[in-house]
This record gives structure tokens, C-alpha cells and sequence, in this order.
């Protein structure tokens, strides 16, 4: 019995977690402050979320490798401005600001800078262990051609859609694409992995479609790259959960942080993402295959990104790491020729997953029902007994 | 596999095997005593075979749990196709739990009876096998029904030829030895054909649904080892029949649909009882596996040796429990331990990340209670003309559950995860547990006879014994 109290106030102090219900009003422009018309292939998307009393710029730019910038600033007024022909021309740091600049109180960036394809002719799905030769030559996406934001652009749903590939033959039928998301309040993602977001976070959505690959036993591994602020060291927390009702069969998470030195202090912002990738459209249980995510390794300079080399000067370190998808014995790519993959960016703490309101009412009926009949039935026991003691005693003739 | 097994059969012993031997001329011969089915040498000989009997059905029950991944994989499906391999089992077991007796008494007869049904599930897992080598689907789960037509029907004739080999506290024996062979079939198949689809793997040097079919063929060789054991058996029950001049054995069921009307409220509760829970046994070792590899982290050798733990646990603790429970009697506190020890072990496995063994090795002690507890309460609540009725119904029941939850098992596991597929089971769980509450105070507030300790249910055995006479 007393294990059975520990676990349902286990259970109940895990629905009674602080629901996040901070509120944002969400707005999205393409290319902001331009006047004149764009070169093909580049386009700067601003998602501003206003709340009380912050700011958050979610920027993101195909000039170079495919970035997400996050900015955070403690004023409802605060706007981007660029100096457009500085910007293209990629020249220095400074074309984009985010102004006023005393407002700014945290900032970081999120950089798809290649696509590694490995040819795992013995099925380990080990890149690490793998000899270089066996690495076909990675995909660099800052000379990706990307599609236009303009026509993708969802303003109700707040989402936009970029789609590109590097004009050779394996992304003749086929594109690599992200779908950037933002929200204005805590929810949750339709498809799987269902990732919790809150009003603080954006996600991105990557996909390979249709991508020819270039063996039979190709597998592939994304590199990410993160820019932040030299003194917050950067690490990958993997929490485990006993809960996987969004995401059948994941009880794990894992979350890129970075947050200062001394492990106690709240961590400042974050990518997190579920070790799960799906090789069929439809994200279902059998097209489930896990990923696994390196070390973070500090990188020497900034990546190759327009965003990231207009807006961060010095004092901002670099630090990237390999998703690696699949594992050994699972299919290859060229099984289904889809790969898709999620991950959240936001702000401060990283959301955390509950139970869903049934699972609480299915124990609680569960396991209040016995508990009620016990305590009916022993009312009626003791009814009995009481009744039944003037008859203890009859006369014997 | 369910629970046939641990029914008692409450034939009277009535076999002569005390007359002296005699051949077909009429002179008593002696012969050596491993051939004279008088004597305990060959009884013993009998008895193995007899043990055996079984042994291919319950290997290849849980094939598909061994090898969920490998199927799972091989043939592309999502989790409640395959929960379907163990729907079809119990499918036609709705209905022949009730014609199981009739078709072994006035059909076929136990020797020709037991051959027929050892060769449908020899057929079924060939079948069941070819299925998986063409990538069929609709081969398999047609494979799995003829082999659930032979499984449980099987188990009734095992329990016939025992009650009529052996009599009075041996067959109490006999049972427990052909329930501990049962398990140990399923722990080897648990822990053994993983491996042997590695080496067969190997071997055929890429993985696949042939892969797949051949491990299943592999797997059927038990099924031929058993049909050889039936075989076997029916020639020397023949024997011993034309040797003793001895009838060929009943397995005594009277089957009376009609009685159904006549239950008490308490057998219905003890029906509920035995449905809710073993609904939450049962397919979660089908689905085991997986979860343990992914929850747990474990390696698919650790996942399937804890999964098998339940089967490993049962085999030694089913007689001892079974002496425990006839010793204090006390029916209903141990079901209702039973139950909240079962209900306490998922929990475990839920909503905590605490080592799996513990809460496997609780499952096995629990189910193995919980079967010793409450299947000798049927016979108290029931007369003894309906008693046959009473535990044909029982059977049916709970392979109509067992089909039905299996399947929806698995369709919540595709949809929902682990996390509500261990609820669910808890839920089941705590209808047993309503039902067994329920069952304490009905039987409380009615003076029912259902939780007397054993010495006092021998004073009433006796009193209503000297009553009758």
C-alpha cells in the first residue's frame, strides 16, 4: 500500500509541474527594411514575439548555411534593422543589429552547416568509428540554392518553408527542406515526436525528400553548429523520462544547453530534439529510427553563414556537433528515400513533458475504485455485525 | 499460453493397475519392469513422454515474442498486425474449449485425439513458417490459428493421459511436472531463438523474411518432436490397454451450455477475475522485448532473458505456492495478494525507471500464486455435475479476452506508447482487484465458503461427508 501512495504522488507531482502559460503576440516579415528587389536564393525571414514586458527575434536566413538566430531582449520595442548592402555583400559584422542594443540580453544562433553521406556497407551505422574513405563528400549547405520564403510563408500558422538542394543529379527529383515554426503560447506539435513548446521556443522541422543517394548502404548525419556567448561552455544534457505518450517508444530527450560554468545556474537557452528520426512521411512506429548526437567539439571560427557573421562580432565561440541517423541493422535511406528530423530552439529552460490528463484519470479511477469498495464494504461489514449481535444469544428451548 | 494447464481434472482414478499382467494367450508372463505398464518404471518412462507431449506448443507459443524485432522488421508491420499472431491463437479456442472434451471422448478418442491435434500444430507452425519465408502475412496468422486449434486442445489430452496413468497424490505430481515442462519450453524458446536467428543470419549472410522463415522452421522441429511423443504414447496407452484390459481414458468433461444460467454471483466475479488479469500478462510478454530494449536500455539477450523471467519463476514456484495455498487455505487473501503484487510490479514498470528484474521476478510470483489460488476456487462454488461447464466457460472467456486485448494492445502501443500501454494493463489490473474485493464481501455478507482456511474447510468436507451417509 505504501508503495502504491509513492507512486501516485510520483504521478501527481509530475501533473503538477509549473504549466508554462507565458503569452506572446507572434509576427513574421520577409526581409525587413528592404526597398529594392532580392537576389534570387536569399531570403531573411523576422519572427518577432512580443510579450509583457520581452522581446524575442527569431531570424532566420539562407545567406550561407541555413541559420536560426535568437535574440532576447528586454523591451516590447525593440526591431531589427539591417544595412542591406552590407548584408549581401557578407562583408563585416554589424549589417544587422537588433535595436535598441542595451536591450539585448541573450543571443544565440543555430547553424545547418553540412550534410555528411557514409556508405555503411557492414551496418554499424558508426560514423565515428568508420574510415574516412568510406565518407562520400559532405554536402556543404552554404552553396545550397534555396527557394523563396515568400511563397511559403504561413502568417496564420506562423511557419515558412525552405526548400533547396546543390543542383546536381541527387537532388534532381529531390530537396533538402526545414519548416521553421513559431508559437504563441505552450502546445504541442500534431506530428510526431509531438515535442512540448512554449511561448519562448520556435522549432525546425528538417527533411531530406526524393534525394538520390549515392550508394545502396548510405547512411546520413547532419552537422549542427551553435554560436553563443564565450562564456557560457555549451553540453548535451540527455534526460530521461518514464512518459513517452507523444513519441511511442522514446523515453529519452536531449537537450543542447548552454548555461554558465556552475551547474546550479538556469540555463539560458537550448536545441532540443528527441533521438528519433522518421524514414517514411508519415511519422509512424515502424518508420521510427533512432539518432544519436556527438560531443560537442568547439569549432576554430564562425560558421560559414551570412546571419551569423552580420550580427556576432568578437567575443562568441563555436561549438558543433554530428546527428548521426540510424543504427546498426536498420534500414538505409535508400529504403524510402526520406529522413526526417525535429528540433526546438528556445529560450531559457527547457520545456518539460507531463502526463496527459487521462493517464491521471485512468489511475485515479483505477486505483480509487478498490480503495472506495473497501471502505463501503467494511461500513457494510461492521452495519452487519452490529445488527447481527442481538441474535449472539437465543434461548435454548 | 493460457492456463490449461494448471486446471485440475477431477476425474475419479478408477484404472485397474493393480491386476497382474496378462498377454493374449491368457498366461501370466513376467516381463522386464520397463516394459510392464504395471509398474512405476514404466510409468516413469510414460511420464516423460508425457511431458514432452506439450513441450513443441509451448516452444512455439511465444515465437513471436522472441522475435519481435526480427518480425517486427522482417516483415514491416506495426505493433497491432503483429499483436495479431497471438489474436488467431486464442480465436478458435473460444469455441473448442467447450468441444475439446467432447472430441477427445466420443470423437476421437485420447490416443488418435492427441495425434490430430500435435499434428495441427505441427502443420500451423509450418505454416505459420512458410508465411514468413513468401512474406505473406495472411500465411501466418492463418498459420497461428490452425496452431491454436491443436495448443490448447493438446493440453486437455495431456492432462487425460496423466490422470489416467497415475492416481491420488501422483497426479498432483504428474501436473506439476508437465507445468514445469511447459515452462521451460517457453523460457528456452525465449532466450534460444534469437540466437538461432543470428546464426541462421550468418549463415544466409543478410537478414530478411526468409531469414525469418527459416528460424521459424528450425523452430517446428520441436513441434515433429512432440507429434513423435504422441505417437509414441498412443502406441503404449494401446499397450498397456490390451495388457491390463483397461478402457481407453475420458477426460470425463460433461458440458452442459445450459447451466450457464445457473452461475452464482460469485463465479461470475471469479470469471472477471481470471479474464482482467491475465489479459495483462499474457501480451505484455508478447510486447515485452521492446520495451525493456528501449526503456531500459537493455541489450536484446538481457531483454528476452527478463522477459522469460516470469516463465522461469512459475516453473518451481507453482508447486510450492500450490502446497502454501493448500495448506492455509485462505483463497481469497492470496488472489487478493496476487493481484495488488501484479498491480504493484507494473506500476513499477511504469512509471519508475527501478530495475525490471524486480519487477519481473514479482510478476512471476504473482501470476504463479494467483493461479494456484484461483482456479481450486471454481470447484468450491460449483457443483460437481457442472463443474466441466464452469471451466470450459472459464477457458473460453479468457481466450476471447485474451484475443480481443491482444489486439488492442498493440494498436495502443502504435498509437499512444509504452507509458499507456502500461496504464491499460494497471487499469486491468484494478478491475481484477474491484472484482476480487467485491468477490470478499460477497462471499463475507452471503457466509460463503470461499475463504475458509483448509482446516476448516476439512471439518466441512467432512461433516457434509458424514451427512451423506
Amino acid at each position: 500500500m505504501l508503495l502504491l501512495l509513492f507512486l501516485i504522488l510520483q504521478l501527481v507531482s509530475g501533473f503538477i509541474l509549473d504549466s508554462d502559460d507565458y503569452h506572446r503576440r507572434v509576427s513574421l516579415e520577409l526581409n525587413p527594411g528592404l526597398n529594392s528587389s532580392v537576389p534570387p536564393g536569399v531570403s531573411l525571414l523576422h519572427i518577432q514575439a512580443r510579450g509583457a514586458n520581452d522581446t524575442l527575434h527569431f531570424l532566420f536566413c539562407s545567406l550561407g548555411a541555413p541559420t536560426l538566430l535568437l535574440v532576447h531582449t528586454n523591451s516590447t520595442s525593440s526591431s531589427v534593422k539591417v544595412d542591406w548592402p552590407q548584408f549581401l555583400s557578407k562583408n563585416d559584422s554589424g549589417s544587422l543589429q537588433v535595436e535598441p542594443r542595451s536591450s539585448v540580453q541573450y543571443s544565440s544562433a543555430l547553424v545547418f552547416t553540412r550534410l555528411w553521406e557514409y556508405e555503411d556497407v557492414n551496418n554499424t551505422a558508426d560514423p565515428q568509428n568508420m574510415p574516412s574513405s568510406s565518407f562520400f563528400p559532405p554536402y556543404e549547405l552554404q552553396s545550397f540554392t534555396w527557394g523563396d520564403l515568400n511563397k511559403t510563408l504561413n502568417s496564420t500558422a506562423h511557419t515558412a518553408q525552405l526548400c533547396g538542394g546543390d543542383g546536381t543529379s541527387s537532388f534532381s527529383n529531390g530537396s533538402l527542406c526545414l519548416t521553421i515554426s513559431a508559437f504563441e503560447s505552450v502546445g504541442r506539435d500534431h506530428i510526431w515526436p509531438r515535442l512540448l513548446h512554449n511561448a519562448n521556443s520556435s522549432q525546425i522541422h528538417v527533411w531530406l525528400k526524393g534525394v538520390t543517394a549515392r550508394s545502396n548502404y548510405s547512411r546520413f548525419s547532419l552537422e549542427l553548429q551553435t554560436v553563443g556567448s564565450r562564456e557560457l561552455p555549451s553540453r548535451v544534457d540527455v534526460v530521461r523520462s518514464i512518459d513517452d505518450e507523444y513519441t511511442p517508444s522514446i523515453f529519452q530527450v536531449s537537450e543542447w544547453v548552454s548555461s554558465p560554468v556552475n551547474s546550479t545556474s538556469p540555463v539560458l537557452g537550448y536545441s532540443q530534439w528527441k533521438p528519433v528520426a522518421y524514414r517514411t512521411a508519415a511519422h509512424i512506429l515502424e518508420g521510427a529510427t533512432p539518432c544519436r548526437h556527438s560531443s560537442p567539439q568547439p569549432m576554430a571560427q564562425l560558421p560559414p553563414s551570412g546571419l551569423v557573421k552580420a550580427y556576432f562580432g568578437d567575443g562568441y565561440q563555436t561549438s558543433g556537433l554530428n546527428i548521426t541517423f540510424g543504427i546498426a541493422g536498420d534500414p538505409f535511406y535508400s529504403v524510402t528515400n526520406y529522413l526526417s528530423w525535429t528540433v526546438m530552439v528556445g529560450l531559457g529552460s527547457p520545456p518539460v513533458d507531463s502526463f496527459s490528463p487521462l493517464v491521471i484519470v485512468i489511475m485515479a479511477v483505477g486505483l480509487g475504485t478498490p480503495l472506495v469498495l473497501i471502505l463501503l464494504g467494511g461500513v457494510c461489514v461492521c452495519i452487519r455485525k452490529r445488527q447481527a449481535e442481538p441474535l449472539a444469544y437465543e434461548p435454548i428451548n | 499460453m493460457a492456463v490449461r494447464e494448471e486446471r485440475r481434472n477431477l476425474l475419479d482414478e478408477d484404472n485397474s493397475l493393480s491386476s497382474p499382467v496378462r498377454d493374449d494367450s491368457g498366461t501370466a508372463r513376467p516381463m522386464a519392469a520397463i516394459c510392464d505398464p504395471s509398474r512405476i518404471h514404466h510409468r516413469i518412462v510414460v511420464l516423460m513422454f508425457m511431458c514432452f507431449l506439450g513441450f513443441g506448443s509451448y516452444f512455439c507459443y511465444d515465437n513471436p515474442a522472441a522475435l519481435q524485432t526480427q518480425v517486427l522488421q522482417d516483415m514491416n508491420l506495426n505493433t497491432s498486425k503483429f499483436m495479431q499472431l497471438y489474436a488467431w491463437y486464442s480465436w478458435p479456442n473460444v469455441v473448442l474449449c467447450f468441444l475439446g472434451g467432447f472430441l477427445l471422448d466420443r470423437v476421437f478418442g485420447i490416443r488418435l485425439g492427441t495425434v490430430i491435434f500435435s499434428l495441427f500444430v505441427c502443420v500451423g507452425q509450418v505454416i505459420f513458417a512458410a508465411g514468413a519465408f513468401f512474406n505473406a502475412f495472411w500465411l501466418m496468422a492463418l498459420g497461428r490459428f490452425v496452431f491454436g486449434i491443436g495448443g490448447e486442445s493438446l493440453a486437455v489430452a495431456q492432462n487425460t493421459y496423466a490422470v489416467n496413468w497415475f492416481k491420488g497424490k501422483e497426479v498432483n505430481l504428474v501436473f506439476g511436472l508437465q507445468l514445469s515442462m511447459a515452462r521451460l519450453g517457453s523460457t528456452v524458446n525465449m532466450n534460444i531463438m534469437g540466437w538461432v536467428y543470428n546464426r541462421i543470419q550468418d549463415l544466409m549472410g543478410h537478414a530478411g523474411h526468409t531469414t525469418l522463415g527459416v528460424t521459424l522452421l528450425i523452430a517446428s522441429s520441436t513441434c515433429i518432436f512432440s507429434l513423435l511423443c504422441a505417437l509414441v504414447l498412443g502406441y503404449l496407452d494401446k499397450r498397456a490397454e490390451r495388457l491390463l484390459n483397461k478402457e481407453q481414458g475420458k477426460t470425463g468433461e460433461v458440458i452442459k451450455l445450459t447451466d450457464v444460467k445457473d452461475f452464482s454471483l460469485s463465479l461470475w466475479l471469479i470469471f472477471i477475475i481470471c479474464v482482467a488479469y491475465y489479459v495483462a500478462i499474457f501480451p505484455f510478454i508478447g510486447l515485452g522485448q521492446v520495451f525493456f530494449i528501449e526503456k531500459f536500455n537493455f541489450s536484446p539477450t538481457q531483454a528476452r532473458a527478463v522477459n522469460s523471467i516470469v516463465y522461469i519463476i512459475s516453473a518451481p514456484a507453482s508447486p510450492v505456492l500450490g502446497f502454501l495455498v493448500d495448506k492455509t487455505g485462505r483463497n481469497l487473501i492470496w488472489v487478493l495478494c496476487a493481484v495488488v503484487t501484479t498491480l504493484a510490479s507494473h506500476m513499477m514498470l511504469a512509471f519508475t525507471f527501478w530495475n525490471p528484474w524486480i519487477a519481473m521476478c514479482l510478476l512471476g510470483v504473482s501470476y504463479s500464486l494467483l493461479a494456484c489460488a484461483l482456479w481450486p476456487m471454481v470447484a468450491f462454488v460449483v457443483p460437481e455435475h457442472q463443474l466441466g461447464t464452469a471451466y470450459g466457460f472459464m477457458q473460453s472467456i479468457q481466450n476471447l479476452g485474451l484475443a480481443l486485448i491482444a489486439m488492442a494492445a498493440g494498436a495502443i502501443l502504435d498509437n499512444r506508447g509504452y507509458l499507456f500501454l502500461e496504464v491499460f494493463f494497471c487499469a486491468c489490473i484494478c478491475m481484477a482487484l474491484i472484482a476480487i474485493v467485491m468477490l470478499y464481501f460477497v462471499n463475507y455478507l452471503r457466509g460463503g465458503e470461499l475463504n475458509l482456511s483448509a482446516s476448516a474447510r476439512a471439518k466441512l468436507q467432512k461433516s457434509s461427508s458424514s451427512d451423506s451417509e
